[in-house]
């Protein structure tokens, strides 16, 4: 009889630790699970702004109409070519679209890895028209996003960065 | 001796509940410190938008985080001291940083692309930077455009916890 009652109480004490211990593992799956990224910082958001409106050398039709950023953009989408440079706007905003990230990132000690897509959004959903990856993303992810209007379409940037440690 | 067995019993369990939620509460807590770095970081960018868009610094009064150079090369220049009391803040800087300045040089002066618009001297001061746009109206052949370049704007506000 003692013996019975000891054992009812170490299945019944067992049967609580296995409870306890699915419970635990529910929490950690859910607590563990990466959190959708955030596309609305005002820090990377004002570094995407500060980008977009730079003046470049890239004039099109001709020197002095000198383009944004925002403006070259939607020049690369329309395959114009740019005066001043004398180079496809496309070429143009690849090679100095990597200088100003570089050097921006540059004044930021903690940025590990940064990434800047130029998506086209249509009706049939969202083409790549430019990507740019430097850096092994440790740390938080920061993103945000602007959408411009090219013709028909739309043009969506989207900045991430990743940030370490102070 | 069975109130005895019941007695352990009831605290096995009972420590065991507690280092389980232990475990919990370091878990759920774990990202606590981060958001609240996180927040204050972008209060202090709010603060930041704020003094960029004051007109005394902004460029058009329309573009947010828009800085007029013109402006700038004034305020860094004689008005500085008179400027003393109207500042919220310890100092304020900008600075372009693209192209990258091999060395940064302070306005007013020829190339210069550093602006010290007002420092108070202090010495305890904590430092809050955001990327903005320093423009200035530029004429080419007979045409006015506005021609803008990134910058970083810097504030420096009494750090009460040092």
């Amino acid at each position: 009889m003692l013996t019975d009652r000891g054992q009812q109480e170490m299945v019944g004490f067992i049967l609580i630790v296995v409870i306890v211990m699915i419970g635990l593992m529910v929490f950690l799956i859910i607590s563990l699970r990466t959190s959708p990224e955030k596309l609305d910082s005002l820090e990377v958001g004002n570094m995407l702004n500060a980008i977009m409106m730079h003046t470049t050398d890239c004039a099109i039709p001709a020197i002095p109409y000198y383009e944004t950023f925002e403006d070259l953009f939607k020049s690369c989408y329309e395959n114009d070519d740019c005066a001043g440079v004398n180079r496809p706007a496309c070429e143009y905003l690849n090679e100095t679209l990597r200088e100003i990230l570089a050097d921006l990132m540059d004044t930021e000690a903690t940025v590990s890895a940064y990434q800047m897509d130029i998506l086209v959004a249509g009706d049939e959903g969202q083409e790549g028209l430019l990507r740019i990856f430097e850096g092994n993303c440790t740390g938080t992810a920061l993103g945000a996003q602007r959408k411009i209007s090219a013709g028909a379409e739309d043009l969506i940037i989207q900045l991430r960065i990743c940030k370490g440690e102070d | 001796m069975k109130i005895q067995q019941m007695a352990f019993m009831l605290m096995a369990v009972f420590f065991f509940f507690v280092l389980v939620g232990l475990f919990f509460l370091g878990i759920s807590f774990r990202g606590v410190e981060d958001s609240a770095q996180q927040l204050q970081r972008e209060q202090a960018l709010s603060s930041l938008e704020v003094i960029a868009d004051m007109p005394e610094l902004n460029f058009n009064s329309v573009t947010s985080m828009a800085l007029d150079e013109d402006k700038l090369r004034v305020m860094s220049g004689n008005l500085s001291e008179d400027y003393a009391n109207f500042w919220p803040v310890a100092s304020i800087k900008a600075y372009k940083i693209y192209p990258k300045p091999e060395s940064f040089v302070k306005c007013p002066a020829v190339d210069c692309n550093y602006f010290e618009v007002y420092d108070s001297g202090q010495t305890n001061v904590q430092e809050y930077s955001a990327y903005v746009s320093i423009c200035k109206k530029v004429r080419e052949s007979g045409y006015t455009y506005d021609k803008c370049e990134a910058g970083k704007l810097v504030l420096g506000v009494i750090d009460v916890d040092g």
